[in-house]
């Protein structure tokens, strides 16, 4: 099928341990502020460091506020003829933990706010969307959202996609990352060779998609997926399923590497993703080196979240023309990579934001000033 | 918009515990990957083995995802016992799709929907949606539901694993099967839209599917 339609963000919301909306998420990045905090509640007998939002609320709650503001700013009367598109890997798994933990048994689970659909479940019983879906692939879920809601504004199928990325902190991730010895005591440190690993958070970004142009629209340009087809949590050590995800957004967008001035990497902080992911990055772009960081060292990884916060990331850094730096980078491992050592200002055409999960699902989003 | 789907192929296994005769061990000849899969992966690896799908997009759906390794974290986490990190890694709404994936080395596009009770209808419009691309395109929903204590919460499914496989492509042909009088009660409710195309599906005539966005 022919696709036409370009596709713009017109509006975007976010909150996370770095901050409670969008402006503060990009002032604490540009300044390298301390967000992690050291947390020996959620895993017992073990310190691990973690982001958790500053506001004693229901992230739920914050959410409902967020798409109300949403239709106050961006003059939409109602979403009617919205599409909702909502990505997370965990759903309602905090508000079961909270119910089961409790009781010790079942029985009081509602299985309507257990899944994934729990969150559009419950944006549901306040607003009226034309439709809704739930995407959940670990920790590209919201990046599939964005990718998904491009696809069906290019083939003219819908003009407004409001894009929900959201992931609350619970027991089961905190504790599940712990089980696979990947969790850090300290703020993790991506692409540093005394990483110790990565840090669970939590947050959620909202990105309105339409069809028209407005001010300070930010396109998104192309998306491109994979699959690793490897393994079930370890990413193909030579970035493979990374290459092949950046190199599909490349086509997808009519670009090429030459075109690209910053890459905001997935770079959790692991081991297994700096190598896999710098090695992908490596073998696309052999003589033009975009600058690279990754902002989890800042932002903690939001799993399912974390696509929709990092494209609101790489929006801010084309609408600033700044590029972020790696907070915590000081040993580098991976020679060849143009990693941004400190927070500067410059010419930022296009954006290429990463996100890996488990399973080999791999997405790359391109983002470009509107033209 | 209407988005009409040739139905070139559909499977679906469902049995009101555990599904049957499964044949993982021919499907699957490694071991080391076999004793990891969940049974949300047998399912799916034993469809895509029977509509003849090994390379390809795939939209998958599934309301609850992994349901035993998630409760199996739960009770871990209740009990203070050590957490399985094989539980955790499968416990992701995507792991079936994902070990099929390996198995068959397809690093195609895979996505995985929830969408609660119409979560094999959002996987029709999605595979439609990307079947406008022009290629075969596998849509596979599944719910494993078999765990301890399931009689807590479920009151009204009798078959506890359930899984439907179609293979489509677009097609511009006229409507063979309609939605009407879907009779699925005995089913999980997230998969009632697929399993009565499959349990509609004929072998001997086309059989297109009319998807309303």
């Amino acid at each position: 099928m022919k696709i036409t339609n370009k596709v713009y963000i017109n509006y975007f919301d976010s909150i996370s341990c770095a901050g409670n909306d969008s402006s503060e998420l990009f002032e604490s990045i540009c300044n390298k502020k301390d967000t992690i905090f050291i947390d020996s509640i959620y895993v017992k007998e073990k310190v691990v460091a973690i982001g958790k939002i500053s506001k004693n609320e229901d992230l739920k709650d914050i959410l409902l506020k967020r798409c109300e503001k949403l239709l106050e700013q961006s003059k939409l009367e109602n979403f009617s003829k919205t599409l909702l598109v909502v990505g997370s890997s965990v759903g309602g798994m905090n508000e079961t933990e909270k119910v089961f933990f409790q009781n010790k048994d079942y029985k009081k689970i509602n299985y309507k706010k257990h899944p994934i659909d729990a969150i559009a479940y419950y944006l549901k019983e306040k607003f009226s969307f034309y439709d809704d879906v739930s995407f959940s692939t670990a920790c590209t879920s919201s990046a599939n959202a964005l990718g998904y809601a491009k696809e069906v504004i290019s083939k003219g199928i819908y003009e407004n996609v409001l894009v929900i990325g959201i992931d609350t902190l619970s027991y089961t991730t905190v504790c599940g990352f712990s089980a696979l010895s990947v969790l850090s005591s300290k703020p993790c440190t991506p692409f540093d060779k005394n990483r110790e690993g990565m840090n669970v958070s939590e947050g959620f970004g909202i990105l309105l998609l339409q069809n028209q142009k407005k001010e300070n629209s930010i396109e998104l340009c192309g998306v491109g997926y994979s699959s690793d087809a490897h393994h079930m949590t370890q990413p193909h050590p030579d970035g493979l399923g990374a290459k092949r995800a950046m190199e599909n957004a490349l086509k997808d967008s009519n670009l090429t590497i030459n075109d690209i001035t910053y890459i905001n990497a997935h770079g959790t902080g692991t081991h297994a993703n700096d190598f896999s992911e710098l090695n992908g990055i490596n073998s696309l772009f052999i003589d033009k080196k975009p600058k690279v960081s990754s902002t989890k060292s800042i932002t903690g990884h939001t799993l399912g979240a974390a696509g929709a916060i990092e494209a609101i990331i790489s929006c801010m850094v084309l609408q600033k023309q700044i590029v972020p730096s790696n907070k915590g980078l000081e040993e580098i491992e991976i020679e060849g990579i143009n990693y941004s050592m400190e927070t500067i200002s410059t010419k930022v055409n296009y954006v290429l934001s990463n996100s890996f999960a488990f399973g080999g699902n791999n997405t790359s989003l391109i983002f470009g000033l509107a033209k | 918009m209407k988005i009409n789907l040739e139905i070139l192929s559909a499977s679906y296994l469902f049995g009101e515990k555990e599904v049957a005769n499964l044949n993982t061990k021919e499907l699957v000849p490694a071991m080391i990957l076999r004793r990891r899969l969940t049974r949300a992966s047998k399912l799916i690896i034993e469809l895509m083995a029977n509509v003849d799908f090994k390379e390809g997009r795939i939209i998958y759906g599934t309301s609850f995802g992994e349901l035993l390794a998630t409760s199996n974290i739960l009770n871990a986490i209740l009990e203070n016992d050590i957490l399985s990190p094989t539980d955790f890694q499968n416990s992701v709404y995507n792991t079936a799709v994902s070990y099929a994936s390996i198995l068959f080395k397809n690093t195609s596009e895979i996505l995985t929907i929830s969408s609660g009770e119409e979560t094999s209808l959002k996987v029709l419009k999605v595979g439609a949606i990307k079947a406008l691309d022009e290629d075969e395109i596998l849509l596979v929903c599944c719910e494993t539901l078999n765990i301890n204590n399931i009689e807590e919460v479920n009151h009204c499914i009798d078959f506890l694993e359930s899984a439907v496989a179609l293979k489509v492509k677009i097609s511009k042909e006229k409507a063979t099967i309609n939605f009407e009088n879907i009779q699925n009660n005995s089913y999980p409710k997230a998969i009632e839209h697929i399993l009565h195309i499959a349990k509609n599906f004929k072998n001997d005539t086309k059989n297109i599917i009319e998807v309303e966005i």
